[in-house]
């Protein structure tokens, strides 16, 4: 625990209920001095659910300019908040998968992200989803897990 | 003089070709031979429809070889060539897959007239639905096509393509046990596919996929909240229109598609829940886009079968469209007035705002000029079209060709555009209505609305408007439309005052403004919410139903009032 924090990875949706995450993301930096990236994963599994008639690429590009605008909202706010070094990432494809991947190769020393949803929509993990996620989580990469419940 | 000898041997070289020519070609012998004796008529079914592909033969006493044998046309029309002789007692004999086999014995008076040579035509036939286990198999598999899409269990189109790989496999190894269970073949499969549907939709994609990435959505969008300074109860109305227009010209799921991650980036930005905007953007494209022939999927089905051209959508539903946007504006400031209340209403900090700007911009204003003037000339084609038989699918093949000549994006990118998915989803569609239409289950269904509404065309207008707005709420409504075409055509051929088509465009009204009540009632629907939940704003089924249902009562009541305006009182 008195680990040196130097970079936090804040993983978000942009909900509502995501915004104590945030607030606990930023509150964690400048305790630190961290340097605290917001991470957004784009996926456009919902288009398996109905006809669009557009290609994947399309959705993903329409997704990842909205995703882009909403991380700027976040990188505002934490900088208005005197985050000095702040930045996001945003990558496509299965949540989980990429979250994983971003945590091995981002060199985080902490992932903070919010609990399962709960409340209007489907949840990102279900309960049990969660628990094998960070079990895997554990095995690759070394940082602290934060996770926050929402307001 | 040998000159002259060449030429009196030419001319006589001339004369004896001309004379063994006029042996060789001499009149045929065969034509004071009198012309066999005809025996035609026409097969339809209950519903008036022409049976085509059904066996005829003629038969002399009872059974043996048939006299003559042949197969209906496509108009249900055959034609049976007699031989030179026959006897007394002469029966046509008239069988099909999914009908009852009928005789029909020819009386002393017919038969002679064929003895002496005259060609006779026989009164029309109507052959009899015959329920199988073709009819139950085939239907199963429309149904669980429908739960399959209706549940998100697959992916729409693998659920079509399953129901037509199973038809298919039924059709061709079920007959290896019974003949019972043949439903139709490939050929026959490959009729009930709409191909001007099929071309347009494609020709659509490509010229869709050209404006998208001018960023005129975007820019649209981003005008909206300029030209309403932040007022969102201003602005409100101004997506709606927006979002609605383009819908009726680029078809509605693609306007969603592109509005709605901006619309999503505008409320950020002002602090609004981002649904206060596209819950009624989403309404007022499944309103407005049935304005034209090309603004919903469910439309270009409908303008195809039943012949429609794009002057008849905007002459007959746009009025009714205007009126249904109207009450669906009032109603949306109504329900949304508290979240626009509670909204910062403030200015954006600089940064968003330069950010929205940057968003908000035409990124490519030479292609769109060039869009914009393929696309002019793409309407007057579609509106002058019907003057000169120019199918809707031509106008959009060549529309999109031109663009792509004109502008020369990378090629691959653009035939990347064509979604195949979506493309193979309405053939394996119409594959699989192919089927229960094929078996009988869709006259069925006729029979029993015909029986129901008699020929009370205001009956028939309501039952079909409502019933397709309320089942368009639980079921898909580019399936649910593409199997209640044969009905609508069975109706409007039955009651009175229908041939104006008018219960089409009740069909379009209900099934269109019906997504409006659920979730899954159309695809735009589908896409806002999907693109709403990874923005963090999920839209329940629950929620969607509390503010889409209302809509859906007052928007359909709207063009309803149109409608019966237009066609039974004006």
């Amino acid at each position: 625990m008195g680990e040196k924090i130097n970079h936090i990875l804040c993983a978000v949706r942009g909900s509502p209920q995501s915004r104590a995450t945030v607030t606990r993301a930023i509150d964690l930096a400048l305790e630190h001095g961290a340097r605290l990236t917001f991470a957004y994963i784009v996926d456009a599994e919902f288009q398996a659910q109905t006809i669009i008639g557009r290609p994947l690429s399309v959705i993903y590009r329409e997704l990842v300019q909205m995703a882009e605008f909403m991380m700027l909202i976040l990188v505002d706010r934490a900088r208005r908040r005197g985050v000095r070094e702040v930045d996001y990432i945003i990558r496509e494809g299965n949540v989980r998968r990429q979250l994983l991947r971003l945590a091995a190769e981002s060199g985080a020393d902490m992932l903070v992200m919010g609990w399962p949803l709960k409340g209007p929509g489907r949840p990102t993990f279900r309960p049990q989803d969660f628990e094998s996620f960070v079990a895997e989580l554990k095995q690759v990469a070394d940082l602290q897990l934060v996770t926050v419940p929402p307001d | 003089m040998s000159k002259q000898v060449r030429l009196w041997g030419l001319l006589a070289l001339l004369l004896a070709g001309s004379l063994l020519l006029t042996l060789l070609t001499g009149p045929d012998s065969r034509a004071d031979e009198p012309l066999p004796a005809l025996l035609t008529g026409s097969v339809y079914d209950r519903q008036g429809t022409p049976v085509r592909d059904a066996e005829v033969r003629l038969y002399d006493g009872s059974g043996g070889e048939p006299l003559a044998e042949t197969t209906t046309q496509p108009d249900g029309r055959y034609a049976l060539v007699l031989p030179e002789t026959f006897g007394d007692n002469l029966t046509v004999h008239i069988e099909r897959a999914h009908f009852a086999a009928t005789d029909i014995p020819l009386d002393a008076e017919t038969v002679t007239a064929l003895r002496a040579g005259q060609s006779v035509v026989l009164p029309d036939t109507t052959l009899l639905r015959r329920i199988t286990a073709a009819f139950w198999i085939a239907t199963a598999i429309f149904a669980a096509v429908l739960i399959l899409i209706a549940t998100g269990q697959l992916h729409n189109t693998l659920a079509a393509l399953l129901g037509a790989s199973a038809l298919f496999a039924v059709s061709y190894l079920g007959p290896l046990l019974a003949p019972e269970l043949f439903i139709f073949d490939f050929e026959g499969a490959l009729r009930y596919i709409d191909w001007n549907v099929i071309f347009l939709i494609m020709g659509m994609m490509i010229v869709i996929a050209v404006v998208e990435r001018t960023g005129i959505f975007q820019w649209l969008a981003f005008m909206a909240y300029r030209l309403s300074r932040g007022k969102l109860w201003l602005m409100l109305p101004i997506l709606m229109v927006v979002t609605g227009v383009a819908s009726a010209f680029l078809d509605n799921v693609t306007t969603m598609l592109l509005m709605t991650p901006m619309t999503v980036q505008i409320a950020l930005a002002m602090g609004v829940n981002p649904l206060a905007l596209l819950i009624p953007e989403v309404l007022a494209s499944n309103v407005v886009g049935i304005s034209t022939l090309v603004g919903t999927p469910t439309n270009i089905l409908i303008g195809s079968y039943a012949n429609l051209s794009f002057n008849d959508f905007l002459l007959n539903l746009t009025p009714g469209v205007v009126l249904a946007l109207l009450g669906l504006i009032v109603y949306s400031e109504l329900v949304y007035r508290k979240s626009f209340r509670a909204a910062g209403g403030g200015g954006l900090s600089p940064v968003l705002l330069q950010a929205l700007a940057e968003r908000g911009r035409i990124t490519q204003p030479d292609h769109l000029k060039k869009a914009g003037v393929v696309g002019a000339g793409m309407i007057v084609l579609f509106v002058l079209g019907e003057h000169i038989h120019l199918l809707p699918a031509v106008t959009a093949i060549m529309g999109a060709t031109a663009l792509l000549v004109w502008i020369r994006p990378n090629i691959e990118e653009m035939i990347e555009a064509v979604d195949w998915t979506t493309l193979v989803f309405f053939m394996t569609l119409f594959i699989c209505v192919g089927a229960i239409q094929e078996v009988g289950l869709i006259s069925f269904i006729a029979d029993l609305i015909g029986n129901l509404v008699g020929e009370n065309l205001l009956l028939a207008m309501l039952v079909v408007t409502w019933s397709s707005a309320l089942l368009s709420t639980v079921i898909a409504n580019i399936p649910f439309t593409a199997a209640m075409l044969p009905v609508i055509g069975y109706l409007t051929l039955t009651i009175p005052g229908a041939e104006s088509k008018v219960l089409f465009y009740c069909l379009s009204v209900g099934s269109a403004m019906g997504g409006n009540g659920s979730l899954i009632g159309a695809s735009a629907n589908m896409v806002t919410a999907g693109i709403a939940e990874r923005a963090g704003h999920p839209i329940t089924y629950g929620y969607f139903f509390k503010k889409g249902f209302p809509a859906l009562l007052i928007t359909v009541s709207l063009a309803m009032l149109w409608l019966l305006l237009h066609f039974l009182v004006l």
